[in-house]
């Protein structure tokens, strides 16, 4: 059945897309409104139905384009926005700036996010503690949810946490969409090994050292979360270490290369999910008998998942993060979202419609709030 | 002692990328019981630790004898941090690093017990980025002992990569283990580019 829609692709009509879409209406009504909507507060129900319609429209398009790849940047890159735009406000409206002192780092205030978790395995493996300073559970961003998040989704989605779940990822997919061409067009693969080196280094400074070292001296999203009071040489040198990270690897370098460079090259995290690529049920295939090596899907993947090689194999790598990119970009659709276990070419509508229900719930609902967050805030203004 | 650790962890994994397969075969040639393995392999690695030990106090005399005030003592190991970082970043990422052991001339000695002996001298003394940078932190440590420890734990680090060298031959995508300890000995020479900057700066303001 499924070679009858390769010229169609994965579009679907009005009223077939629109079912594909109401059990997603209806689970991420509830999560929204709790169960109990209130209109008591006219702008966070105003936020509420502008978040509630923004998800859902995106996932009807979703089913009635059979594009995937550019319905999920617009939630991914909204996600990153807001998420750091509640961050930034939670923390001036608690301690009046993006900076925290050691008092706070005493008193565990520290908002914990999941690129921290590589660095918590061996020190809580060998001394039965966790080195982030903040709340384990309770309060905002504490760490007990969001290991089990991680973990779930991580398990589930394999690397695909990093185009679905990352709160972060929106920031240099995003800046690797700003540009039509690229200025960097050869890129040495190696680099893309190079989160398992941060991932090395990292993992041993934190057991050595008992502290975050990524967060205290690597990570280029402290420039738009939380950060280190300058108040010496040391702190002033991690400051600019955080900035030209930012800098490089999430603006400058994806908007040359329209790769996600941040995630290719430095997330530790990153490293780690490309190896829960290997138990995930989900995976993206390549249908050799309808690929006409064209290669178009090779400079399509932002993170360096599909080479040549993996094309003549018929597999993509274990880098991939499932973002659709590829599967959109292929004119045969030889590409497609696949379940481990069942040949490449078969089951295309099954596949992807699982995966999208799956990936999309759990972004839809991991973003929800700070998106309500963000836009209460601004309709506040008019309200 | 830390930032030894780590830079003798990520350069060691390097450093066994080129050089372990030139002394794979002389160690384990031959009847290779397993005695002989671990007797070669222990001399291998105890000749590096007493190369060190040597190393550790010249390095620390002669950073006693140069660094006289504390303006030198942050500047002068700031600028050679730098200096030593760069060259071991571009090690990293240069096409050109060198693919041959440089050890491998010693392999050609005709007395085949004196093998693990000569490896180790010469692993030891190779003037890698790493050991130069090495080298610059035992001259500035406050005392001998310490300099001694900071070695040591270069040499814990580097020597924990030779301990699986029987099993070598065994171990699936060796070019990509290799390129992750290249890439990791970048990022080692990364952080020391950054400490010397402090250093240098802190040096430079504070005096």
């Amino acid at each position: 059945m499924d070679k009858v829609l390769t010229d169609a692709g994965m579009k679907k009509s009005f009223g077939k897309a629109l079912l594909y879409t109401l059990p997603m209406l209806l689970i991420t009504f509830m999560f929204i409104s709790g169960g109990r909507p209130d209109f008591s507060n006219p702008a966070t129900s105003l936020a509420m139905m502008i978040t509630f319609l923004l998800v859902n429209v995106l996932y009807f398009m979703m089913h009635y384009s059979g594009k995937t790849d550019q319905y999920r940047a617009i939630l991914f890159i909204i996600f990153a926005i807001s998420l750091s735009f509640t961050l930034i406000s939670n923390m001036i409206a608690t301690r009046n700036s993006m900076s925290f002192s050691q008092a706070d780092i005493l008193e565990c205030k520290i908002p914990f996010c999941h690129l921290v978790i590589p660095m918590m395995i061996l020190p809580a493996a060998f001394t039965q503690s966790i080195i982030f300073p903040g709340s384990i559970i309770g309060g905002f961003a504490s760490i007990a949810p969001m290991i089990v998040l991680w973990l779930v989704a991580t398990l589930v989605l394999g690397r695909g946490f990093c185009s679905w779940g990352c709160f972060y990822g929106g920031w240099d997919d995003g800046f690797s969409r700003v540009r039509k061409k690229r200025t960097i067009t050869r890129i040495n693969e190696i680099w893309k090994w190079m989160p398992f080196a941060v991932l090395i280094l990292v993992s041993l400074t934190a057991a050595l050292t008992l502290l975050p070292t990524y967060c205290s001296w690597i990570c280029p999203f402290k420039a738009v979360t939380e950060f280190e009071k300058v108040t010496s040489v040391e702190s002033a040198a991690k400051a600019g270490v955080f900035v030209s990270l930012f800098a490089g690897f999430v603006v400058v370098l994806p908007v040359m290369t329209r790769k996600r460079t941040q995630c290719s090259f430095l997330c530790p995290l990153g490293a780690v999910n490309t190896l829960s690529n290997k138990v995930t049920p989900f995976t993206v295939k390549i249908d050799k008998t309808a690929c006409n090596e064209c290669f178009k899907c090779v400079q399509a993947c932002p993170l360096f998942a599909i080479s040549r090689d993996n094309i003549r194999k018929g597999e993509v790598s274990v880098f991939c993060s499932k973002c659709g990119k590829c599967v959109d970009t292929c004119p045969n659709n030889a590409i497609h979202y696949g379940i481990k276990g069942v040949p490449a070419g078969t089951m295309k509508y099954f596949s992807r419609n699982l995966f999208l229900f799956v990936s999309f719930l759990f972004i839809a609902v991991f973003s929800a709030g700070s998106i309500i967050n963000s836009l209460n805030s601004f309709l506040k203004l008019f309200f | 002692m830390t930032e030894s650790l780590i830079l003798g962890l990520s350069s060691g994994s390097a450093c066994l990328a080129t050089c372990g397969m030139v002394m794979f075969p002389y160690l384990m040639a031959g009847s290779a019981g397993v005695k002989r393995i671990a007797t070669d392999l222990s001399l291998f690695l105890f000749t590096r630790l007493l190369v060190y030990t040597i190393l550790a106090t010249v390095s620390w005399f002669f950073g006693q004898a140069v660094f006289g005030n504390s303006v030198v003592r942050n500047v002068v190991p700031g600028i050679l941090y730098i200096v030593f970082a760069v060259m071991l970043v571009w090690y990293a990422i240069s096409n050109n690093r060198i693919r041959e052991c440089p050890a491998k001339i010693v392999t050609t000695v005709n007395n085949k017990k004196l093998v693990p002996v000569f490896l180790g001298v010469v692993n030891s003394i190779g003037f890698c980025p790493a050991l130069l940078i090495i080298l610059t932190n035992g001259a500035t440590q406050g005392s001998l002992v310490q300099s001694y420890l900071s070695f040591l734990a270069f040499f814990i680090g580097s020597s924990v990569w030779f301990l699986p060298l029987p099993l070598a031959g065994k171990i699936r995508k060796k070019e990509v283990l290799k390129t992750i300890g290249i890439l990791a000995t970048g990022l080692a020479g990364i952080i020391f580019m950054i400490k010397g900057i402090t250093n240098l700066i802190g040096g430079l303001i504070y005096g």
